[in-house]
């Protein structure tokens, strides 16, 4: 079979438009240039669209033919294996599943795919580094946010006893009763599992045996037990990297629009897990949900909010408390 | 192809792009699915077939470009450049080792100027040109010597001397390049540096400070119609989308809090409208106008060293319009956001193809160069570069 070409010799830049004779036998011949050597010794590269194909001659020669179905045909012919990924390429069907992988992927990576991803650099990270964040954290809060609780002994011994009872006297949770009027009615948890409770939010409670805030602390451990913070953290990233590869521009990153994006879609989601989780332990422990709905109530009440606007809601970080006291109501109900 | 031309007066031949968006589309996204269903790594082998497309179908005077890079070659890089910095990553972040951390960062920093040749060298060795490959001949003292110099120059003079190390920097790049036995050279003044990087400032002041008065303007209208004070409110959002972004600090580490938080609740709800709002102004005008402003920078940079580079006595010579490039730059960066990334390959080949298209080359003689052999040599360079996005623009 004869296939047109465009030979350099591997000399000079000059181009000779030569005709290759691929024989029988497997030789082949380029006659204007005295070639005659044996098809293993030539090396075709794989086909890329269509452009030139390149043929590698012993001695630096090199070809480019514009032939690319005819050379194909040879491949065929003379039974050398060809790469599979033009075919991939040239097939809109097959480019269409790599559409779906791709799409799959980057779905399941920002959903699930993030969960997976967070337990398992939980379980390769040494439990002692995430303790040093947290410690970090809490270090730099304690240096102006908190101050030394003014709960009495008592009331801080029924609270102690709670989230003993919550935490089964599992070590890595430490509860840490602090003041902050910076802060206000607050709680929160760190990864290592301490847990800050602000007297502030104490003061709000209207169970003397503090059960509210016990569904609080429940909360606040459901964020640690789903290690929300490395999951938010690897989402993140994550969209950083796919946002950067979409535009193909990596200072997209710099301006901070994906962690934007992420905060505010992905923390709601978070809230209802902590709120569900705050639901599991309280019914295992016997209490009912609705000591934690009274406390979101009359904070509710407290700071006048206007829950009437439905338009908000779906625009929101976060469930709306209205929402969130329903939750916890209907399962007081039960 | 035989025939010498001499004698006639050379003309300018222009670059052209002969590639196609649906066929740069299927490579590309068998590449992007291939790489993941390979843990990443197809990427290397993704790399030389994207390079592949994009050389071979870049022509001049009725030839094409070749990528010759090796995907075996370029994997290794990619594990040396990812494995240096996990462990960097493991020992910083994780592991909280400082020490360890710093000492490998440091030594990062004192291979940066021979990685940065490394990668400048692979570029051009891996390509080739009527079966010419190009070189690189400039020498690592000399990265050293520029990158010392020009880092101190900078900090003495608060950056005021950046578009003279910009042109030096090209002149280190070009004036070492080769192809074949033809060398190149680049001879932009840097009174012309100084001019270009000017001209690109003040452009973008006066753009965006009329984008800005437009902006405004349709609020004033807005806020007439409806009524309301829609300026104090926009300009609210705009101080309360910067407060987001500069509290995250603070709360980064904290497991998730913000409900409990109840005595700012409502402005919370505010919030989350703002953020919308805000993710949506940045999407549809922040990022067109840091893309357009990429464009036309591009476009100067581009035309600047263009018209002061040779090959021996053949001119290169730029004829972009940088607006017209900024142009092409946000209408890309728009379609890409609108079509989820989908049209990204056409994108990009619609910037190329004009950036290309506006590219000129006077050579009386295209048959005059003589090969000097292919070369081989380490990728870590190349892949450094790569990881970290750092463009030198060559």
């Amino acid at each position: 079979m004869l296939v047109e070409a465009v030979l350099y010799d591997g000399k000079s830049s000059k181009e000779h438009e030569v005709v290759i004779d691929f024989t029988f036998g497997r030789r082949v011949k380029i006659a204007s240039h005295g070639i005659d050597v044996a098809l293993d010794d030539i090396e075709i590269d794989s086909r890329l669209g269509d452009t030139p194909r390149v043929l590698e001659f012993p001695n630096g020669v090199r070809c480019k033919s514009k032939e690319n179905d005819k050379i194909d045909q040879i491949l065929l012919d003379f039974n050398i294996k060809k790469s599979k990924t033009h075919k991939i390429e040239s097939s809109w069907g097959l480019s269409l599943g790599a559409v779906l992988i791709t799409i799959i992927f980057v779905v399941f990576m920002l959903t699930s795919g993030a969960n997976y991803t967070a337990n398992f650099i939980a379980s390769i990270l040494p439990q002692n580094t995430l303790d040093k964040v947290s410690k970090m954290t809490l270090d730099k809060l304690e240096d102006g946010y908190l101050y030394p609780t003014t709960l009495s002994e008592a009331n801080r011994t029924i609270l102690q006893k709670h989230f003993d009872k919550l935490t089964k006297g599992e070590k890595r949770y430490v509860l840490h009763f602090r003041s902050s009027n910076r802060i206000g009615p607050n709680a929160f948890a760190l990864p290592s599992g301490d847990i800050v409770l602000t007297d502030q939010l104490v003061a709000l409670s209207k169970d003397k045996e503090f059960r509210d805030i016990l569904g609080v602390l429940a909360h606040e451990k459901g964020h640690v037990v789903n290690k929300h913070s490395l999951r938010m953290a690897i989402k993140t990233a994550l969209s950083g990297v796919i946002i950067g590869y979409m535009t193909g521009d990596i200072s997209i990153l710099a301006t901070g629009i994906p962690t934007v994006l992420i905060n505010s879609s992905y923390s709601r989601e978070f809230e209802k897990e902590a709120d569900a989780h705050a639901v599991k332990e309280l019914k295992k422990m016997n209490i009912s949900t609705i000591y934690i709905a009274n406390l979101f109530e009359s904070l509710a009440q407290e700071h006048g909010m206007d829950e009437n606007s439905t338009t908000l809601q779906l625009l929101s970080s976060h469930p709306l408390t209205k929402e969130r006291i329903e939750y916890f109501k209907s399962f007081a109900k039960e | 192809m035989e025939h010498k031309s001499e004698n006639r007066p050379t003309q300018y031949h222009t670059f052209s792009f002969k590639g196609s968006g649906s066929e740069y589309f299927r490579i590309w996204i068998v590449n992007i699915a291939l790489t993941i269903l390979t843990l990443g790594i197809y990427s290397a082998w993704a790399k030389v077939r994207t390079n592949r497309y994009i050389y071979a179908n870049t022509y001049i005077n009725g030839s094409n470009f070749e990528y010759n890079a090796d995907p075996i070659k370029i994997l290794i890089g990619r594990i040396v450049v990812v494995g240096i910095y996990a462990t960097f990553v493991v020992f910083s972040q994780y592991l909280m080792m400082y020490e360890v951390a710093g000492v490998i960062a440091f030594i990062a920093f004192l291979l940066m100027p021979w990685l940065v040749r490394q990668a400048v060298s692979f570029k051009l060795r891996n390509t080739s040109y009527r079966n010419i490959p190009f070189k690189y001949r400039g020498k690592i003292g000399d990265f050293y010597i520029f990158f010392i110099l020009h880092a101190l120059l900078n900090i003495v003079t608060l950056f005021l001397a950046f578009p003279y190390s910009y042109v030096k920097f090209k002149k280190l790049i070009i004036s070492n390049s080769e192809y074949g036995q033809g060398k190149f050279s680049f001879d932009g003044t840097t009174g012309e540096g100084y001019s270009t990087y000017i001209l690109v400032f003040v452009w973008t002041t006066i753009f965006i400070i009329g984008i800005f008065m437009f902006i405004g303007l349709i609020l004033v209208v807005l806020g007439s119609i409806f009524g309301g004070d829609g300026i104090s409110e926009t300009a609210q959002m705009a101080s309360v989308l910067t407060d987001i972004n500069s509290t995250i600090p603070l709360d980064a580490n904290i497991s998730y809090d913000n409900n409990m938080t109840y005595s700012n609740e409502y402005s919370k709800e505010e919030l989350g409208l703002i953020g919308m709002v805000g993710t949506m102004f940045a999407f549809l005008v922040y990022l067109p106008i840091i893309f357009w402003q990429k464009g036309l920078s591009d476009g100067y940079f581009s035309n600047f060293v263009r018209n002061f580079s040779r090959l021996e006595d053949a001119p290169l010579k730029g004829s972009m319009s940088p607006f017209k490039l900024g142009v092409i730059s946000a209408t890309n960066i728009i379609m890409i956001i609108f079509s989820l990334g989908m049209l990204y390959p056409w994108a990009k080949i619609r910037y190329l193809r004009y950036k290309l298209e506006n590219t000129h080359f006077r050579c009386s003689d295209y048959e005059q160069f003589e090969s000097l052999g292919y070369e081989k040599g380490s990728t870590v360079g190349e892949e450094m570069v790569d990881f970290f996005d750092i463009d030198m623009g060559i």
